[in-house]
């Protein structure tokens, strides 16, 4: 049976179906081998309740946020805020871009849009400065994946969904790992203007520097009211979601006049075709857990290792670190979670470990894996964003991922790095 | 580009109205879902009454939003998957795969359109309603089955243009040039 699902899995998989057909070919393969009694509109009725729990609406609402303020004057500001305090420092550029990434993430929890809205007017500063290319888009790529960890996620909501963990816990914890990453990565930039001996920019004034700020000072509003509201308990994360295109729609429309009340059919559209593009995913990936949860694939897979893990709660987390840093090595992040959520969720529940801190670790290893040779999606992101080749692309990566690394045995051995701000809280 | 196809006109007339169809859903679900939210924030912390059927309203609107856009995301051939393989070949080779993912696409969701159609009718021999709006959620969930079956006719086509056109085609109307997918293409 395992074996069935696996082999329809991985060749579905390798020949390039769209990944919906992986997911819910291998239900339905298991459903006709073994399960000919149960009614296939089973399958059906998951699916559609697999894209309705509530909190999945935050989705759409984080992403035509994040759209809005792409196309918007967003993004420049919060960069001339990091840039006019930082730029000085050796290294101060790189510092600049993985510092606005993460800020940027802040307000708009894709990747996507963030390697867009930083990488396009970034690049060129930093080769001009004289980094190298290769480091340049290793650089705009991982600190772009900070995103994920820093809320709000669209990975750390569909986590919080198909493992049942709280998606407003998930999301403050996400905080402190993003931190952390973002120190590294500055650290590592300090290291490599250093090797690479780039000299550093004029410091700015004061006076441009209270300039950027009251310019970024509406944006900053977006972690205001996502953090803030969130931590308070003021907001749910949908309500926080549509606060944020509320806001979104205030800044870009009312007050920066940057977005044309014209243009909203166009941005919602694109938002609508990310959305239904992710979530069909969700749709057949809920309909394959219901599937291998039926057959009871997770007990036949991890069997004897479930016991194992109630003795050692480390070994269990190291084991789902790497399958979910491998999977996504390969394969969409969305869709890694999806399937490999519900075969560990019976371990998790046997370690004792804290299914948050289990899910900052899940949304790390999918930042790693998805910029990690040889099929990270972020690869593919940069090749059709920068136009440069796979080989050019993927030769600066490996510092940033052995610090990913880093801050995953970190984020292991000191669980507080992501627990210590829920837990003030919850 | 694209080669006029003869006596087809009314077929291609009604591909190009489901799309705009397809367009209007998926644009209008998205605001309708962003006025509910906003509206429903603004109701629970100023007017202290949450809407009620904001819940089920957001249930309705994702599952519209989600299978009715299943074509569209074909049209515009922004379906994720993994590519790796399928970039290694070339010419013949390629297209041939292609014609294989297309055709096997189609198949998956026609078959998942005929479930998802028993699932449609049970909901509608039972009568279930929503709880707030009392709306059938057989009504509701008719977005199912279409939405399934819009995209198994859209890969169909993909079949049918690769067949009849030169060159490989992702969809109906996307020829197959990867270098220029535009940036916003994947999911995050």
């Amino acid at each position: 049976m395992v074996i069935l699902v696996v082999t329809v899995m991985l060749v579905l998989l390798a020949l390039g179906f769209p990944m919906m057909v992986p997911l819910a070919g291998a239900a339905l393969a298991l459903l006709f081998g073994f399960f000919a009694g149960l009614q296939p509109a089973l399958l059906v009725q998951q699916m559609v309740g697999g894209v309705q729990p509530v909190v999945l609406t935050a989705v759409p609402m984080f992403i035509l946020a994040a759209d809005i303020m792409t196309k918007g004057h967003t993004a420049n500001r919060l960069l001339d805020l990091v840039d006019t305090f930082v730029r000085h420092m050796r290294g101060g550029l790189p510092i600049t871009t993985a510092a606005s990434c993460t800020l940027f993430g802040a307000v708009s929890g894709s990747t996507q849009a963030t390697v867009v809205a930083m990488g396009a007017p970034l690049r060129p500063r930093l080769l001009k400065a004289g980094y190298r290319d290769s480091f340049v888009m290793a650089l705009i790529i991982n600190s772009s994946d900070i995103a994920l960890l820093i809320p709000p996620s669209i990975g750390m909501i569909i986590y919080g969904v198909v493992a049942g963990v709280s998606v407003g816990e998930l999301f403050i914890a996400g905080i402190g790992p993003g931190l952390l990453v973002l120190a590294l990565f500055s650290l590592y930039c300090w290291v490599a203007a250093r090797r690479q001996d780039i000299p550093r920019e004029p410091r700015a004034s004061w006076g441009d520097r209270l300039r950027a700020l009251r310019s970024a000072c509406l944006p900053l509003g977006f972690p205001v009211i996502v953090v803030g509201g969130i931590y308070s308990g003021y907001f749910s994360p949908t309500e926080a979601a549509a606060v944020s295109v509320l806001y979104a729609l205030i800044l870009e429309v009312a007050v920066f006049r940057a977005v044309r009340i014209a243009d909203i059919p166009g941005i919602a559209l694109s938002t609508g075709l990310i959305t239904s593009v992710v979530f069909i995913l969700v749709a057949a990936g809920a309909a394959f857990s219901w599937m291998i949860s039926f057959a009871g694939i997770p007990d036949m897979v991890l069997g004897d290792f479930i016991q194992a893990a109630g003795d050692s709660p480390w070994l269990a987390l190291a084991v789902i670190c790497l399958a979910y840093f491998v999977g996504c090595m390969f394969v969409d992040p969305i869709v890694v979670i999806l399937v490999l959520t519900p075969i560990f969720a019976p371990l998790i529940a046997a370690s004792g470990l804290d299914p948050v801190h289990v899910g900052t670790l899940v949304v790390l290893q999918a930042a790693i894996g998805s910029a990690t040779p040889p099929f990270g999606c972020d690869i593919f992101t940069a090749i059709a964003i920068f136009r440069r080749p796979y080989l050019d692309v993927i030769r600066g990566t490996p510092p940033f991922i052995a610090i990913l690394a880093l801050a995953t045995v970190l984020l292991i051995a000191f669980p507080s790095i992501a627990l210590f701000l829920p837990n003030l809280l919850y | 580009m694209i080669q006029p196809a003869r006596g087809l006109a009314p077929l291609r007339l009604l591909d190009r109205a489901v799309e705009r169809l397809e367009q209007g859903i998926l644009v209008g679900g998205i605001l309708a879902m962003a006025l509910l939210n906003i509206a429903n924030v603004i109701s629970r912390n100023l007017l202290d009454g949450s809407m009620s059927f904001a819940e089920e309203a957001n249930q309705g609107l994702i599952v519209l939003v989600t299978f009715m856009g299943l074509g569209y995301g074909v049209r515009r051939a922004r379906h994720i998957r993994m590519s790796a393989f399928y970039d290694q070949l070339r010419g013949r080779m390629r297209k041939a795969l292609m014609v294989i993912i297309a055709a096997g696409t189609a198949a998956l969701l026609l078959l998942l359109t005929w479930f998802a159609i028993a699932h449609v009718q049970q909901l509608y021999q039972s009568g279930t309603v929503t709880p707030a709006l009392r709306v059938p959620l057989f009504l509701i969930q008719l977005s199912v089955p279409v939405g399934l079956f819009l995209g198994a006719a859209q890969y169909l086509l993909t079949v049918w243009r690769n067949l009849t056109t030169e060159g490989t085609w992702l969809s109906f109307t996307e020829p197959d040039a990867y270098h220029e997918v535009a940036p916003e293409s994947a999911s995050w």
